[in-house]
């Protein structure tokens, strides 16, 4: 910097020091409550695994405005969500474009910490889920228990270096599409074949999830819970 | 100095003070004397005929200058520093991953615009005294770019509000307001237009002026017809939730489906069966002949016979003509200019074409004896990579389109060989793939991008954004006269309707509705094979979806359909989902001697994958908070 310009970048902070002086930081009192919980399988009540990215997402209504703007919060993968930072008050509250059918919205008084779970039906359950390295392959064996009529679209195996892999996710996707209704008694199957994808390099340990398309409107995979491999 | 300009400002702001006392008291009310007023200007025919220009130049026509952000209203950039291309699979940026921003591509404010200017001529027409005739043409042009506009805003938002006349002020805002319609009305509203237009606009202009025709409204028709239609289909492979889906504002019953494409059927007929359009010469004698003719068309479209039905002019060099001469030249045929070679066609692209070999197939680039066309995992060593002589030897039999559209490497343009190589391997089978440098055997020097100076070549050196980064260069639509080194030179004109967009129209919506009356099968197999027979096909195929696509994606090939064709058939989730860009990559192999070119199926250096969020099928709608309209689902 030229003296000049230092000169005037001095002038502008005495300047903006002197103009901003009286200003306080803001006057509205911050959020004063938390919204926490989970989307949990009605009949295992086991957690239903998510997507972070594009995954299923929590919409959140304040009561009491006019116009009031819908606020989405994400899914962790492993079923739960959380936000901090929520003004207490009445909210109405759904989780939408999901991988379970699709559920009412709820009126809930916000105040404190506040749980909500939400008890919904998965379209698929992915079940009896074997991931493991033979050789130069990762094969994965698993098989579907899908709770409504429709076809299920795709099947795929899916591996990132980070826990929270997933189609949207992945470094590498093995997939099949099916688009046929499926049996819960067949076993699928998929591999990845490793010397083909040098993006699985040997002696790093990657995370591999198997997951399940069923097709509804903005349906979402349904996966098991990753698994952790050395290669 | 600083002094002087102390004292020259005082002065002035003195005089400012002296020379405002003399001021008259209406000083508020007086009239520029550079500017019209809307009276003086209607008054006058010629004032008409400007206005009419001005809507004309407003038109949403996706031309050389048009990107999402850019149009020619908003120039942040240079006209054509990017273009549509890049957004889809046809083509990579040599420098940027270019994506969609956040919301898609916005016409809301220009569209509005346009709406009300062109409301505010028709509301006048009959004031103005012209002859029967004359008001006649001018209710058809204005019906012409109404529906235009509104088609513009359609594709973009779904339902929008119809404002069908000028709206008046009065000081209360909310009459203003006028909710959305659904997305069905709002097609119906863009055809309902178009038949007015074809209903009062002549076959053509005595004058020869480039306005709007009937046949230009035909071809409206069918492109509208066409993307309402194909929603209407395609709706259920990206279902959309929430408000605006629920009342229609976005999506198309399905049952709408085949009324829509037998709009688009029959207006696309209107215009086969009016005999006064074709192809530019439909009978070539050899591919390579069908080449020249091919990439001529798009030099040249004021010379390309009875096939343009629209053209846009450019016609000012330094003033609105575009950059692409500029832009994507190959760092070859820079000519001075310092930033050419951007756009990169992609492997994906190129692999596309048929081969005259397998008439009906997309032919992909073999490069291995395994054949294996899904590896895109660079050189190696133990793999049996097939050996050419010639570069280019490896698109032999490959669509003429292809060499009309893409520079491929080592082929002749404007008089230079353009060397594309992206590195060597060495006599040791060991090889050097996007390093600079130079090797020598048996006493020649070898150099990985196959000469010694940057100025010598035009692909892959990392270093350096003007080369191609997918192996291949762009060529179509180019002026195959000297780079002209400057901004805004280019003034190649832009065919907005030609006619063999109406026969993929035709036959895109007689595949998919299953359309049989008045012979319309065999029709539309007959149409799409006179654009492969144009090309140098001698096989005809028959008429599948997937065929009518291919040669959709061929023929059409960076005219900035193929981004709207991903949106209303609802393929651009599943086309982009964690999807690379691909390349090939020659290498010079010195392994063998005399030494022989192989090429490498690999993905793009430098690129990011990419993901089509299904919610940018619709654009957000800006300024919910005030205008109260409904959004978009998941904005």
């Amino acid at each position: 910097m030229t003296k000049k310009a230092i000169k005037l970048n001095m002038i502008w902070m005495m300047v903006s020091l002197i103009a901003f002086m009286s200003c306080e930081l803001d006057n509205y009192d911050m959020p004063n409550a938390s919204l926490f919980g989970s989307i949990v399988d009605a009949e295992t009540g086991e957690l239903l695994e998510q997507d972070i990215i594009n995954g299923t997402q929590i919409e959140y209504i304040e009561l009491g405005f006019d116009d009031p703007a819908t606020q989405y919060l994400v899914v962790k993968n492993e079923g739960t969500f959380r936000n901090n930072l929520v003004f207490a008050g009445t909210y109405t509250v759904r989780p939408v474009r999901g991988n379970f059918f699709p559920i009412d919205k709820q009126e809930i008084q916000v105040t404190g910490n506040t749980q909500i779970d939400f008890q919904v039906q998965p379209y698929i359950r992915v079940k009896n889920v074997s991931i493991a390295k033979a050789g130069d392959k990762v094969i994965a064996t698993f098989n579907l228990e899908q709770t409504g009529p429709n076809n299920v679209r795709k099947i795929g195996l899916y591996a990132h270096p980070e826990a929270a892999v997933g189609e949207p996710l992945r470094k590498v996707a093995v997939e099949k599409v099916l688009n046929e209704p499926t049996d819960p008694n067949t076993t699928f199957s998929l591999e990845i074949d490793l010397p083909s994808h040098p993006a699985l390099a040997p002696g790093h340990p990657y995370f591999f999830r198997v997951g399940a398309l069923y097709d509804a409107s903005e349906a979402k995979l349904n996966y098991a819970k990753a698994v952790r491999l050395a290669l | 100095m600083m002094k002087n300009k102390t004292i020259r400002t005082t002065i002035g702001l003195i005089t400012l003070l002296l020379l405002s006392e003399g001021c008259s008291k209406n000083f508020l009310d007086r009239m520029p004397t550079d500017k019209l007023d809307g009276n003086t200007l209607f008054a006058n025919p010629m004032g008409v005929k400007v206005y009419m220009a001005n809507l004309y130049g407003q038109l949403p026509i996706e031309d050389f200058k048009f990107y999402d952000r850019g149009w020619s209203y908003v120039e942040w950039m240079a006209p054509s520093v990017l273009t549509q291309a890049f957004l889809t699979d046809e083509a990579v940026h040599s420098q940027w991953d270019v994506v969609l921003n956040n919301g898609g591509n916005s016409w809301w404010d220009p569209g509005y615009k346009l709406v009300r200017d062109v409301n505010l001529l028709i509301d006048i027409i009959p004031t103005l005294g012209f002859t029967e005739t004359e008001e006649k043409r001018m209710l058809g042009e204005s019906a012409f770019i109404r529906a235009f506009a509104y088609y513009g805003l359609a594709k973009r938002y779904g339902g929008v509000p119809l404002i069908r006349e000028s709206q008046v002020y009065d000081g209360d805002v909310e009459k203003l307001k006028v909710p959305r319609s659904t997305e069905q009305e709002t097609w119906d509203f863009v055809l309902s237009e178009c038949d007015i237009a074809i209903a009062n606009l002549p076959d053509t202009w005595l004058g020869g002026e480039r306005r709007a025709t009937k046949w230009a409204a035909y071809a409206l028709k069918s492109r509208a017809a066409l993307h309402a239609a194909s929603i209407a289909k395609h709706w259920s492979r990206s279902p959309l939730s929430g408000p605006a889906a629920d009342q229609g504002l976005v999506g198309v019953p399905a049952t709408e489906a085949n009324r829509y494409y037998e709009a688009c059927i029959d207006a696309s007929a209107a215009i086969m069966e009016s005999g006064m359009f074709g192809l530019f010469k439909p009978n070539p004698a050899n591919p390579q002949e069908a080449a020249e003719n091919y990439r001529v068309l798009f030099e040249y479209p004021n010379a390309a016979g009875n096939e343009p039905i629209f053209i846009k002019g450019f016609a000012r060099t330094g003033v609105d003509g575009h950059n692409y001469d500029v832009w994507y030249n190959p760092n070859q045929t820079a000519n001075g200019w310092g930033y050419p070679g951007r756009l990169n066609p992609s492997l994906e692209f190129v692999d596309l074409y048929e081969s005259y070999a397998s008439p009906g197939h997309s032919a992909p680039i073999v490069t291995t004896e395994d054949g294996n066309v899904n590896d895109y995992n660079g050189y190696r060593k133990d793999r049996a990579y097939l050996r050419f002589e010639n570069p280019y030897d490896i698109f032999k039999d490959k669509d003429a389109r292809l060499w009309g559209t893409v520079i491929l490497p080592g082929t002749e343009w404007k008089g230079e060989n353009i060397i594309i190589q992206g590195g060597y391997v060495q006599p040791d089978g060991e090889a050097q793939i996007e390093i600079d440098n130079a090797i020598t055997v048996d006493g020649t020097t070898y150099y990985s991008y196959g000469a010694p100076d940057w100025t010598q070549y035009s692909g892959f050196n990392p270093a350096n954004i003007q080369m191609t980064r997918s192996g291949f260069s762009y060529k179509k639509m180019l002026s195959s006269q000297p780079v002209t080194p400057a901004d805004r030179q280019s003034i190649t004109d832009w065919m907005e309707f030609r006619y063999a967009e109406i026969l993929l129209n035709y036959a895109e919506a007689v595949a998919e509705s299953g359309f049989t009356a008045n012979n319309a099968q065999v029709t539309a197999e007959q149409a799409i094979n006179a654009l492969r027979q144009r090309a140098g096909h001698t096989v005809d195929i028959p008429l599948t979806i997937e065929s009518v696509i291919r040669e959709r994606r061929v023929e059409l090939a960076f005219e900035n359909k193929r981004f709207w064709d991903l949106i209303r058939r609802r393929e651009f989730h599943t086309l982009l989902n964690n999807t690379p860009r691909r390349a090939l990559v020659p290498l010079l192999d010195l392994r063998t001697s005399p030494a022989t070119y192989i090429f490498v199926r690999k993905t793009v250096s430098r690129t990011i994958t990419r993901t089509f969020n299904p919610r940018h099928y619709y654009v957000s709608i800006p300024g919910i908070g005030a205008n109260g309209l409904v959004q978009n689902p998941q904005y």
